[in-house]
């Protein structure tokens, strides 16, 4: 232990005895049950903010067939990640899209595997701050019994002001390294499958006493996904639906945490997803049912609400008690937006240790121990997106979600396809790998590869989403046209300036026969 | 075998780190103790986000950064000082602390205090104030900007009349056993314009605020004879032992009438309010802290350590004088 201070001498780090709650590393190991685990789950998924965001974009491309492409939707996103959970078992040491990538196909695809998931959650947080800005000014609306508070939000120099207030919170915390308490979560995730089972009970309600705005029956013809019209609105759907269970696959990957790593990520997994359909479905049926899909002024295919579908819909479904339901979808979204602040922060954090960016984002908080500058990089360019769009776009929420879906597919394809050729010498040596390290993540990908394709083709269509468009081109089309052009222009950059990782340096090439 | 004693540092690469440091070097080298750098890295949970945060890839690269940070640590420390390094993962840094301390059995932890402040010398961060309300064994405090001494050549005890003086006591007696150091006990009167009042570093009943400035503070040096006297009866120390009744308009006005001398610590018991063998930092300790310009040492109600083996000095302690 002793230690003479010759400059350059190592250091004896090491760890205390593993007694007294200490560990030499840093996961938590065996801390979290199954019903912790299903909390999880759920918060991040965040059901409340996913639903207000994504009802009436769904509706404006499938219509009554919601309930059918919900349930199709999760077939793709299931197949991903089970090849995910198998990257996370043989590569513990590294966990994003990012490294997975470049792993398996080299540092130019491993980058861009990197910049689809910096995009999606950079865009993500923009919508949720977006959300949580609406809920805000709805919320103190109905507090304060007057309507003209809730107007604010259209104000845009207001909004994206409330926005930048949102923004800096989040970073803030995220930059201090504070967590969520459990105590916390399990309030929020309780308070909002509550609430949202209300929000269905009192819809259908409305409908059976005939107050529903717009009463559509019921028709078990809404969960057959092959009625919908034509493919593209097909693909439309599912990209929405791939959105709308992101973050279900966080779940698989809580391995060490778990009680017993064996079965609880599974099975919370499993319970996670049979919770959240059973919400996903009585949601959308009940809002189908009270308002149908018309573009009267609470018809689901309103353009004006689609972006943020229960703030049109809280007042006239739950009546007085509407501001539950803007408490529950102004704390889910305001809990994820803090929290999705840690993902894309680390990613760029190990972007930037491997060379692939710039020293600085590697940089971490002597105080706090958190990717500092990558954090507050984040924050920035998630507040630029949503100010610039603000500005562009008629309704901002719907072609921000539209965008999000299509980089979902692209991140989670490229990872998907990693998994298949990462694991290739190994792909037929048994059944089980076989379907899990092969058939599955590559069905996952091709599925994910044509939705993505057909939506990007689709998309030029100027009509395509809040119908805003730049010189005849739909605006979703463009800014997923900018955002990877632009990701292909600072990739070239970093090239230039420090060759190291795309020389293959910093994290080499391999397969699983390597290890 | 005589047991070595060893101080925790809360190390973080920042200059508050570097503080904490000094002050452990001050402390180890007049004690002969060894230090126990320790850098407490936040273990992560499942963060509930729509993407995974790669706990995982991020905690290897936070660790590697970790171990950078502790070599520099380690060639802050100079040659006749033992330290060794620990990277430990806790859910927070105070706790991360005070288990290192459990675990290494170790005497005190040295924390860097100052935030920076300009106006105040200690400005407590967080980390320090969450040790002062929870660590089981004495808190070294280093000013803003500290730098250890050749030699730490005065200890001062703010001592207060309520119940428990005694353990702060029995903690410098321990503390001050066979070394070659000068011992100051002080006494804080606060004195307002209508009437005085004695402040102690413990909170007290309003009706101490009746008395006189001139019988609190007859009250305090009749206080600082008993103090001397159980003192004497037990200590081994070697150096000259003196008295001193600080008053002022303020806690702080009190503290900054007092001489400092920048090779000095100042120790303090802490509140009643702690639960037994914990600190809590009471308002006049806290109130002290703003003017200090010396480290601070705050020492817990009972001190949870037995008191080192007795050393049976060589030499009769030479005879002390009261000034």
């Amino acid at each position: 232990m002793a230690h003479t201070p010759s400059p350059g001498s190592t250091p004896d780090t090491s760890s205390l005895p593993a007694a007294g709650g200490l560990s030499a590393k840093g996961l938590r190991a065996g801390s979290i049950g199954l019903l912790g685990a299903t909390v999880i789950g759920i918060s991040c998924i965040a059901p409340a903010y996913t639903l207000t965001a994504s009802l009436g974009p769904t509706v404006a491309a499938v219509g009554t067939q919601m309930p059918g492409i919900f349930l199709v939707g999760f077939i793709p996103m299931l197949l991903v990640a089970l090849g995910y959970r198998e990257l996370n078992n043989a590569m513990p040491d590294s966990g994003t899209s990012f490294t997975w990538a470049t792993r398996a196909f080299g540092p130019w695809i491993g980058w861009m595997g990197g910049w689809g998931l910096i995009v999606a959650t950079v865009v993500v947080l923009s919508n949720l701050a977006g959300v949580a800005v609406d809920f805000l000014y709805l919320a103190l609306a109905q507090l304060f019994n007057n309507p003209g508070l809730a107007d604010l939000t259209n104000n845009v120099v207001i909004n994206v002001v409330t926005c930048l207030v949102f923004m800096a919170l989040a970073c803030y915390v995220s930059y201090r390294g504070m967590e969520t308490t459990k105590a916390v979560q399990y309030v929020l995730v309780a308070f909002q499958l509550l609430v949202l089972v209300w929000f269905s009970v009192a819809a259908l309600v409305a409908f059976g006493n005939g107050s529903a705005f717009d009463e559509l029956a019921f028709s078990p013809n809404w969960f057959n996904p092959f009625l919908v019209p034509d493919f593209s609105a097909f693909a439309a759907g599912v990209s929405l639906s791939i959105f709308i269970f992101w973050g279900w696959d966080v779940t698989l990957t809580m391995n060490e945490e778990t009680k017993n790593p064996k079965t609880t990520p599974g099975r919370a997994a499993t319970l996670t997803v049979v919770i959240i359909f059973a919400l996903y479905i009585l949601v959308a049926i009940s809002a189908l049912m009270f308002s149908g899909i018309g573009t009267g002024e609470l018809g689901l295919g309103n353009e004006e609400i689609q972006g943020n579908v229960f703030a049109a819909l809280a007042g006239p479904v739950m009546g007085p008690f509407a501001i539950l339901l803007s408490l529950a979808v102004l704390s889910s979204s305001a809990a994820s937006l803090q929290s999705t602040f840690v993902g894309p922060a680390r990613t760029m954090l190990a972007m930037g240790h491997y060379k692939a960016f710039p020293n600085r984002f590697a940089t971490i908080s002597p105080r706090f121990k958190s990717p500092g500058f990558a954090t507050i990089m984040a924050a920035i360019v998630a507040w630029g997106f949503y100010a610039v769009l603000r500005v562009l776009s008629t309704d901002v929420l719907t072609d921000t979600i539209l965008t999000l879906g299509m980089m979902i597919c692209f991140y989670y394809g490229v990872t998907a396809f990693a998994c298949v050729w990462y694991f290739r010498a190994e792909a037929f040596r048994s059944a089980r790998s076989f379907l899990l390290k092969f058939l599955a993540p590559l069905v996952g990908g091709v599925i994910l590869s044509v939705i993505f394709v057909t939506t990007l083709i689709d998309s030029m269509n100027p009509e395509y989403g809040s119908g805003s468009n730049i010189g005849g081109l739909g605006l979703v089309f463009v800014l997923a046209m900018v955002l990877f052009i632009a990701g292909v222009v600072l990739m070239l950059l970093q090239r230039r300036a420090n060759p190291a990782f795309f020389q293959g340096k910093t994290l080499t090439k391999g397969s699983s026969k390597d290890l | 075998m005589t047991r070595v004693a060893n101080y925790v540092v809360a190390y973080e690469a920042t200059e508050r780190g570097n503080e904490a440091i000094e002050l452990g070097v001050a402390l180890a080298r007049l004690t002969a103790a060894e230090l126990r750098l320790c850098l407490i890295l936040p273990r992560s949970s499942a963060v509930p986000a729509k993407v995974p945060s790669s706990t995982a890839d991020f905690d290897s690269l936070l660790e590697e950064q970790g171990r950078e940070w502790l070599a520099g640590a380690a060639a802050r420390v100079p040659a006749d000082v033992t330290a060794s390094t620990h990277l430990l993962w806790a859910d927070s840094t105070s706790e991360g602390l005070i288990e290192a301390a459990k675990n290494f059995d170790a005497d005190r932890i040295v924390v860097g205090a100052a935030r920076g402040g300009i106006l105040n010398r200690f400005s407590i961060g967080s980390v320090a104030n969450a040790l002062l309300h929870a660590s089981p064994v004495p808190v070294a405090l280093a000013p803003h900007g500290y730098r250890a001494p050749a030699a730490l050549t005065r200890i001062t005890c703010a001592i207060g009349t309520r119940p428990g003086w005694e353990a702060l006591l029995d903690s410098m007696i321990a503390l001050s056993n066979g070394l070659s150091v000068d011992l100051r006990f002080v006494t804080l009167v606060e004195v307002d314009a209508a009437h005085g009042r004695p402040a102690h570093p413990k909170p007290h009943p309003p009706q101490a605020g009746h008395d006189h400035a001139g019988s609190a503070h007859a009250g305090s040096a009749a206080h600082l004879v008993a103090v001397l006297d159980y003192f004497r009866a037990k200590s081994t120390a070697r150096g000259t032992v003196k008295t001193e009744v600080a008053t002022g308009s303020s806690v702080e006005a009190a503290v900054e009438a007092l001489g400092w001398d920048p090779s000095e610590v100042v120790f303090v018991g802490s509140s009643r309010l702690a639960r037994p063998s914990t600190i809590f930092l009471g308002i006049t300790a806290n109130r002290m802290l703003h003017a200090l310009p010396v480290p601070l040492v705050v020492v817990p109600n009972t001190h949870p350590h037995p008191a080192p083996p007795t050393r049976i000095p060589p030499t009769p302690a030479p005879p002390a004088r009261t000034h």
